[in-house]
C-alpha cells in the first residue's frame, strides 16, 4: 500500500460528521409550545460528547435527567481511529498490525455509542422523541472503512515476528485484562432524585454492579433493598403514580423493582468461565505444560462467559434479568453496559493468541500427558468417579397430591447423601405445600398423615439400603481398578451396581402409593446408568494400549445415535396416547385405557367421520391436482432446452427457481398484496378488462371459490422451475449421438423432442411420480396454514392442518389422543404406499426408488 | 452442448421453427416475469407514497419514493430481537446440522465400526416414518424444548438425507489419502478435519445453503413450540402480522412519531408494515440467491443421482 492519503480522508469525514446533526428531537405536543422552544431541533455528536445530557434543557424539564447519553464511547472510538491513522502513515515501516487492531477497537466503541443513541429511540419517555439521523452513523461507517483499509494494508506488511513464547505471554496478558475488565460496572441503575420528593430514596437504589459483585448471588432485588432501607415505599408498594409521567405502561415500572439482577444459571456460568480463564492464564505462563491445555481452558471460558453474557445482553425475554434490563432501558432508569461482552471478546482474543502460539511452535499437536498404557484405565476411573458423584446427588423427586385433586400439592427430593446418613428429608415424610402447611392431616380417612408417613418411611429404608449398596460396590470397583486387578471382577461389581441403580429407579417410580404420591427419577439417576455401563466397558479394555478401533468408532457414533433416538424414535412412545383417553398432567400409568376407541371413533362418530372424509377429500383433491400436473416441470425443461441462447436460458432458470426458496408466509404476503380485493394489481387488471366490478370487487383470498385450483396455482408457481432442474440435468446427460443419428434420418426439431428427449426423461418422471404418490397424504401444512381463513377452512383443511387445528391451535388438549390416532393411521398408510410404490417400481423397472 | 446448439440453429431456419421459437421465447419470458413480478410489486409498494398505496394507485411504477417504511419497521418493538433470533438460528442451526451430518457421514463409511450396518439403517429408516404432530410435540415438551431457543438448533443434528449424501460423496473419494494419514498416526477426528473436510467442501456448501434457507424460512416451529412468545423469528412475525390486522394497527400507532410530524405520505399503515416486513424477510434471500444459485442446482443434481 503506497498511498496513505485515503486514511486521512476517512478520518476527516468522521471528524466533520461530528458537527452535523446526529440526533433529532421532537417535543411532544403535550409539553406546549413554550417548552418546545427550549429544545434544540437537533444535537450533533460534538455536543453530545462535550455536554452530555447537559445539552438538553434539564433545568426546565427535569424529566430529561432520565435520559442517558454520554459521549465517551464515541470519543474513545474516534481517538482509536485517529491512532489507527497515525500508525498507518509512516512512509516506510508503519505499524499495520497495531493500526488494524486499533481500527477494530474503534468499530467496537463507535458501535457502542450508536447503540446507546438507538436505545433512546426505544425509550418509553414520551416527553421527547428521539430520532437518530444518518450523520450519527457516519463515524461508525468511517471506522469500518478504516478497518478495511488497514486490513488491506496488512497484506503488504511484514509478518509479525513473534515466537510461541511471546504469543503465549501475550495471550496470558490479554486473559488478565479480560479478568480485570470485569471489575467495571456491568449494569448501572440511576434513579434521578427528581423522581421522588426524597433524594435519599433515589440514592439508596441507584448503584452500579460489576460482574464479580453478581457472583455471590447476594444482589438483592430492588424491592427487597428498598424495603430494607425503608425508602421508596410509595413506588415499591405498587403506587407507581410518581413514575407515571415517564411511562405509558405502568406494569413495566412495577416490574423493575422486582428485578433480581443475577440468576443461578448466570452465576454458575460466569464463575466457571472466570475460573477457566484464570486457569488458562496460569497454564499459559508455565512453560512445561502442554500448550493445548491453556487454549482449551480459554476456549471453555469464552463459551461460558459469552453464554452468561447473553443473559445480560440479549435484550429480549431471555430471562428475568434480560427482561428487566430492557425495562431499565425503556424507562431510562439505567443501562446495561457492554462490559461483560467486552470481557468475552478479550477472552476470545486470548484464545486466538494462544492458538497462534501453537501454530508457531515446533511440536504443535496435543501431547497427552497420561502414559499410553494407562489411558483407558484413567478414563474408566474417571467414569466410575462420575457415577459415584451421581449416586450421591438427588436420585429422584416425589410429588404429592390429594385424591380427587389433580394439582400437585407439594414436592420433595430424594437425595443420595441423605440416604447415606439414614436421615430422610423431613419434607419427604411430612410434605408441606408452598405456604408451609402440612398437606395431609391426621383425620383424613384414606390418606392420613400416618399412612403417608408409613408409606414413605418404608420406601426410604429401601432406598437407603440400595444407595449404600451401589456406593460400596462402585467404591470397591474403583479401588480394584486402581490396584490393577483383573477386569472381570470389576466389571461384575459395576454391573451389580448398575442393577442396584435400576432397582432404585423402580423403587422410586413404583414404591409409593400411586393414588397420592408419584415418584420420578432425576437426571442424576438416569445419568448414572450409562456411566456405569461405560465404566464397565472401558474396564474391559483397561489392560490395552488403545481401545479397539471398532469400539472407538462406535463411541464416536454414539452421540448421533442418542440424538436419533431422542428426536426420531422416542416420539414413537407417544403413539401410546392413542390408546388412552389422554389427559394433560397425569402420569401415563394413571390414564384411562380405552383400547381402539379413538380409531373406531373416527368412523363411527358421525361428526368425526364427516370431518375425516372432508379433510381426506381436500388432501386427495389438492395432492391429486398436483399429481395430475406433475408432468409440467418435464415439459418446461424440454421446451427450455429448445432455447439456444445460453444466457437467456440461465436467466430463466435462475428466476424461475427463485420462488422455491421463499417461505409460504412470504408467498402469502405476495398473494395478499397482489390479490387484495380493491387495491391489488390483479383486481385492478380484472377491472380494467371489465371482468371485475369496481363497486363490488371480487374477494379473491377470503373466499371459498376454486380454492383447490388457487392452491394448485400457488404451488405450481413456487415449484415449477425448481422441479424442472432435475429434468434439465437428465437432458444434459442424454447421448448426443442419438440426436445426430436422428437428424441424419431427417427428423425435425419436433420429432427430436418427441422421440428422443421426452422418452429419455420418462424414467426420471416415473421415479418422481412414484415418490409423490407415496407422499399423497403428506402434502405438508404450511401452504394451507397461511392461506386458511374462516371462509375457506372447509375446503382447504388437509389432514396435517386438521390435526394441528384441533390440537395445538385450539389450545385444548382433549383431542390429543384422537389426533395421535389419526397420525398413526397416516404414517401406516404412507409407509404402505411407499413400499407399494417401491414394489411397483421394482416390478416395472427393476430399480428401487428408496 | 454449444456445438449442438449451433447446428440446430443452422439447420432449421424454416418458418415453422421460427414461429416455434417466437412462441417459446414469449412463453418463457412470461413465466419468468410471473416469477419476478411479485418481488418487484412488493418492493415498489414499500417505497412508494403510503397514501397512494392504500388507494391502490401503485401498480407498475413507484411514486413518491421514500424509505420511511423501513426506518419505522425497524422501530417496532421486538423486531430487532426477531432478526437476531432468525440470524442466530440460521447460523448456529446450519453449522450444527452440516457439521454433524458431515462427521456422521464420514463415520458411516468406516467398515470397521462395530455393527455399522445396523446403526446406519437405524438412522436412515427414520426418513420414512414420522410419529406425527402430537407425539413430536409432546416429546419436545418432555425434553424441555418448549420456549427454548435451542429447539431451533439441537434436534436438527441428524438429517438422514444429508448423511446419505455425504456418505456417498466420501465413498467416491480415493481412499489412499486417508490411509497414508492413518499410517502417520492421525486419529479419526484429525483425518476428518484435515483430510476429508477439504475434499468434501462442494457438498458441504450445498448442504449449508439448503439448511440455511430452511432455517431462515421456517416459521411453523416457532408457532407451535414457543407458546409464551419467546424467541420469535422474523418469518413468524411476518406470519403473525398477516393474521392480526387490528393489533398491528395499534402497534403501528405506538411506533408512530408524534402526530404533528407524521405526514400522510410516509405514515405507516397496517398494509405498509406488512409489506415492509415481508420485504425485509425476503432481502437476505434475494441478496444471497444469485451468488449461490449454482449450489442449489448442484444440490438437486446430487439428489437426482441418488434417486
Amino acid at each position: 500500500m503506497k498511498k496513505k492519503w485515503p486514511v486521512l480522508i476517512v478520518l476527516l469525514v468522521a471528524i466533520v460528521s461530528l458537527f452535523l446533526p446526529a440526533l433529532g428531537l421532537h417535543v411532544h405536543a403535550q409539553l406546549g409550545e413554550e417548552t418546545a422552544a427550549l429544545f434544540p431541533q437537533t444535537l450533533s455528536l460534538w455536543e453530545i460528547i462535550t455536554k452530555g445530557t447537559g445539552a438538553l434543557p434539564t433545568d426546565s424539564v427535569p424529566a430529561l435527567s432520565l435520559v442517558h447519553f454520554g459521549g465517551w464511547m464515541t470519543l474513545a472510538g474516534l481517538v482509536l481511529m485517529a491512532l489507527s491513522a497515525v500508525l498507518t502513515l509512516p512512509e516506510k515501516k508503519g505499524f499495520p498490525q497495531l493500526a488494524f487492531a486499533a481500527s477494530l477497537l474503534s468499530i467496537g466503541c463507535l458501535g457502542g455509542g450508536v447503540a446507546q443513541l438507538m436505545n433512546l429511540q426505544t425509550s418509553l419517555l414520551y416527553t421527547v422523541l428521539f430520532t437518530v439521523k444518518a450523520w450519527a452513523y457516519i463515524p461508525l461507517v468511517a471506522a469500518f472503512v478504516m478497518a478495511l483499509i488497514t486490513g488491506l494494508a496488512l497484506r503488504h506488511a511484514k509478518a509479525l515476528i513473534a515466537d510461541d513464547k511471546v504469543l503465549r505471554r501475550l495471550s496470558a496478558l490479554v486473559a488478565l485484562v479480560a479478568l480485570l475488565v470485569m471489575l467495571l460496572p456491568a449494569y448501572v441503575i440511576q434513579v434521578p432524585s427528581t423522581l421522588t420528593d426524597n433524594p435519599k430514596d433515589a440514592e439508596a437504589i441507584s448503584r452500579s454492579v460489576n460482574l464479580y459483585q453478581l457472583l455471590p448471588g447476594t444482589e438483592p432485588n430492588l424491592y427487597n433493598e428498598g424495603q430494607a432501607k425503608g425508602v421508596y415505599t410509595g413506588i415499591l408498594t405498587g403506587d407507581i403514580l410518581a413514575l407515571e409521567p415517564y411511562s405509558a405502561d405502568g406494569t413495566n415500572i412495577s416490574g423493575i423493582f422486582l428485578i433480581r439482577s443475577s440468576n443461578a444459571a448466570m452465576q454458575t456460568g460466569l464463575l466457571a468461565g472466570m475460573s477457566f480463564l484464570a486457569l488458562s492464564l496460569v497454564l499459559a505462563l508455565i512453560p512445561r505444560v502442554d500448550r493445548w491445555f491453556a487454549v482449551v481452558a480459554g476456549g471453555l471460558s469464552v463459551i461460558l462467559i459469552i453464554a452468561s453474557c447473553f443473559g445480560l445482553l440479549f435484550v429480549g425475554d431471555a430471562d428475568m434479568y434480560a427482561a428487566s434490563s430492557r425495562q431499565l432501558l425503556h424507562l431510562g432508569l439505567g443501562t446495561v453496559t457492554p462490559i461483560p461482552f467486552l470481557a468475552g471478546i478479550l477472552a476470545l482474543f486470548s484464545v486466538v493468541l494462544g492458538t497462534l502460539g501453537i501454530a508457531r511452535a515446533n511440536e504443535p499437536y496435543f501431547v497427552n500427558p497420561i502414559p499410553q498404557g494407562l489411558r483407558i484405565r484413567f478414563v474408566a476411573a474417571a467414569l466410575i468417579l462420575l457415577s459415584l458423584a451421581c449416586i450421591l446427588l438427588p436420585a429422584g423427586t416425589v410429588s404429592y397430591s390429594k385424591p380427587g385433586k389433580s394439582k400437585v400439592q407439594a414436592t420433595a427430593e430424594i437425595r443420595g447423601l441423605d440416604a447415606l446418613t439414614f436421615s430422610t428429608d423431613a419434607k419427604l415424610a411430612d410434605p408441606v405445600d408452598s405456604k408451609g402447611k402440612a398437606v395431609y392431616d391426621e383425620d383424613d380417612a384414606e390418606y392420613s398423615r400416618a399412612a403417608v408417613n408409613a408409606a414413605t418411611a418404608g420406601t426410604s429404608r429401601t432406598l437407603e439400603l440400595l444407595t449404600w449398596g451401589a456406593l460400596l460396590l462402585t467404591l470397591v470397583a474403583l479401588v480394584l481398578l486402581v490396584t490393577k486387578k483383573s477386569p472381570k471382577a470389576i466389571i461384575l461389581l459395576l454391573l451389580l451396581a448398575l442393577a442396584l441403580r435400576l432397582v432404585t429407579w423402580l423403587t422410586i417410580s413404583r414404591g409409593f402409593p400411586k393414588a397420592v404420591i408419584v415418584g420420578s427419577g432425576s437426571l442424576y439417576l438416569y445419568a448414572s446408568l450409562p456411566l456405569l455401563v461405560f465404566s464397565a466397558f472401558f474396564t474391559n479394555f483397561a489392560h490395552l494400549e488403545e481401545l479397539p478401533k471398532k469400539y472407538k468408532l462406535f463411541l464416536m457414533m454414539l452421540p448421533f445415535l442418542v440424538a436419533v433416538f431422542l428426536f426420531s424414535y422416542l416420539p414413537l412412545y407417544g403413539w401410546s396416547y392413542a390408546f388412552y383417553n389422554y389427559k394433560f398432567g397425569i402420569p401415563m400409568d394413571q390414564q384411562e385405557f380405552v383400547g381402539f376407541r379413538w380409531f373406531t371413533e373416527m368412523f363411527t362418530n358421525a361428526a368425526n367421520r364427516d370431518n375425516i372424509v372432508r379433510v381426506l377429500k381436500n388432501t386427495f383433491g389438492m395432492s391429486g391436482l398436483n399429481l395430475l400436473t406433475s408432468w409440467m416441470p418435464m415439459i418446461f425443461a424440454v421446451f427450455l432446452n429448445e432455447i439456444t441462447r445460453t444466457r437467456f436460458k440461465k436467466f430463466v432458470q435462475i428466476f424461475t427457481t427463485l420462488p422455491n426458496f421463499i417461505s409460504w408466509a412470504l408467498v402469502f404476503s405476495f398473494a395478499m398484496c397482489m390479490f387484495a380485493a380493491d387495491t391489488g394489481i390483479f383486481s385492478k387488471f380484472m377491472m380494467s378488462i371489465g371482468l371485475n366490478d369496481p363497486n363490488n370487487p371480487t374477494v379473491w383470498l377470503n373466499s371459498n371459490a376454486h380454492i383447490w385450483l388457487k392452491m394448485w396455482g400457488w404451488s405450481t408457481w413456487k415449484g415449477l422451475g425448481w422441479g424442472a432442474i432435475m429434468y434439465l440435468a437428465a437432458i444434459a446427460g442424454i447421448d448426443q449421438e442419438l440426436y445426430e443419428a436422428a437428424r441424419v434420418d431427417g427428423a425435425n426439431r419436433w420429432a427430436l423432442m418427441r422421440h428422443i428427449t421426452l422418452p429419455s426423461l420418462l424414467p426420471t418422471f416415473f421415479v418422481l411420480l412414484m415418490l409423490s404418490i407415496s407422499n399423497i397424504l403428506n402434502n405438508g401444512m404450511e401452504q394451507y396454514l397461511v392461506f386458511q381463513n374462516p371462509m375457506n377452512r372447509q375446503t382447504i383443511e388437509v389432514l396435517d392442518l386438521y390435526v394441528y387445528n384441533i390440537t395445538i391451535a385450539s389450545k385444548g388438549t382433549s383431542l390429543y389422543s384422537y389426533a395421535t390416532a389419526i397420525g398413526i393411521l397416516k404414517t401406516l398408510v404412507s409407509v404402505t404406499l411407499l413400499f407399494s410404490a417401491n414394489f411397483v417400481s421394482k416390478k416395472l423397472r427393476g430399480e428401487s426408488i428408496m | 452442448m454449444a456445438k449442438k446448439d449451433k447446428q440446430q440453429g443452422h439447420l432449421e431456419q424454416n418458418g415453422g421453427s421460427r414461429l416455434f421459437n417466437i412462441v417459446n421465447y414469449t412463453v418463457f419470458v412470461l413465466i419468468t416475469l410471473a416469477c419476478i413480478f411479485p418481488f418487484y410489486y412488493l418492493f415498489i409498494n414499500t417505497i412508494s407514497d403510503n397514501e397512494l398505496v392504500r388507494l391502490g394507485r401503485i401498480q407498475l411504477f413507484p411514486q413518491g419514493i421514500h424509505f420511511e417504511n423501513y426506518v419505522q419497521v425497524m422501530k417496532i418493538p421486538g423486531i430487532l430481537d426477531a432478526l437476531f433470533v432468525s440470524v442466530a438460528r440460521t447460523v448456529l442451526g446450519t453449522l450444527w446440522t452440516v457439521g454433524g451430518c458431515a462427521f456422521l457421514g464420514y463415520l458411516c463409511t468406516k467398515q470397521e465400526m462395530w455393527l455399522r450396518k445396523v446403526w446406519y439403517r437405524l438412522i436412515i429408516v427414520t426418513m420414512y416414518f414420522s410419529a406425527g404432530l402430537i407425539p413430536w410435540y409432546m416429546n419436545l415438551r418432555m425434553l424441555g424444548f418448549l420456549d427454548n431457543f435451542w429447539v431451533y438448533v439441537i434436534p436438527g443434528l441428524v438429517s438422514p438425507y444429508n448423511v446419505i449424501l455425504v456418505k456417498t460423496f466420501i465413498e467416491a473419494l480415493p481412499g489412499s489419502l486417508e490411509e497414508s494419514a492413518t499410517l502417520d498416526g492421525a486419529g479419526y477426528g484429525r483425518v476428518f478435519i484435515s483430510i476429508i473436510m477439504p475434499l468434501i467442501t462442494p457438498i458441504l456448501a450445498t448442504l449449508c445453503i439448503f439448511s440455511a434457507v430452511g432455517q431462515w424460512n421456517s416459521f411453523t416451529d416457532t408457532m407451535m413450540l414457543m407458546p409464551s412468545g419467546k424467541y420469535y423469528t422474523l418469518q413468524f412475525l411476518l406470519y403473525k402480522y398477516q393474521n392480526e390486522a387490528s393489533s398491528l394497527a395499534a402497534l403501528v400507532r405506538n411506533t408512530q412519531d408524534s402526530s404533528s410530524l407524521a405526514n400522510v405520505a410516509t405514515k405507516q399503515t397496517a398494509l405498509s408494515v406488512r409489506m415492509t416486513v415481508a420485504m425485509v424477510v425476503t432481502l437476505p434471500i434475494l441478496c444471497v440467491y444469485p451468488f449461490f444459485q449454482r449450489y442449489f442446482v448442484k444440490g438437486i443434481m446430487i439428489g437426482a443421482v441418488k434417486g
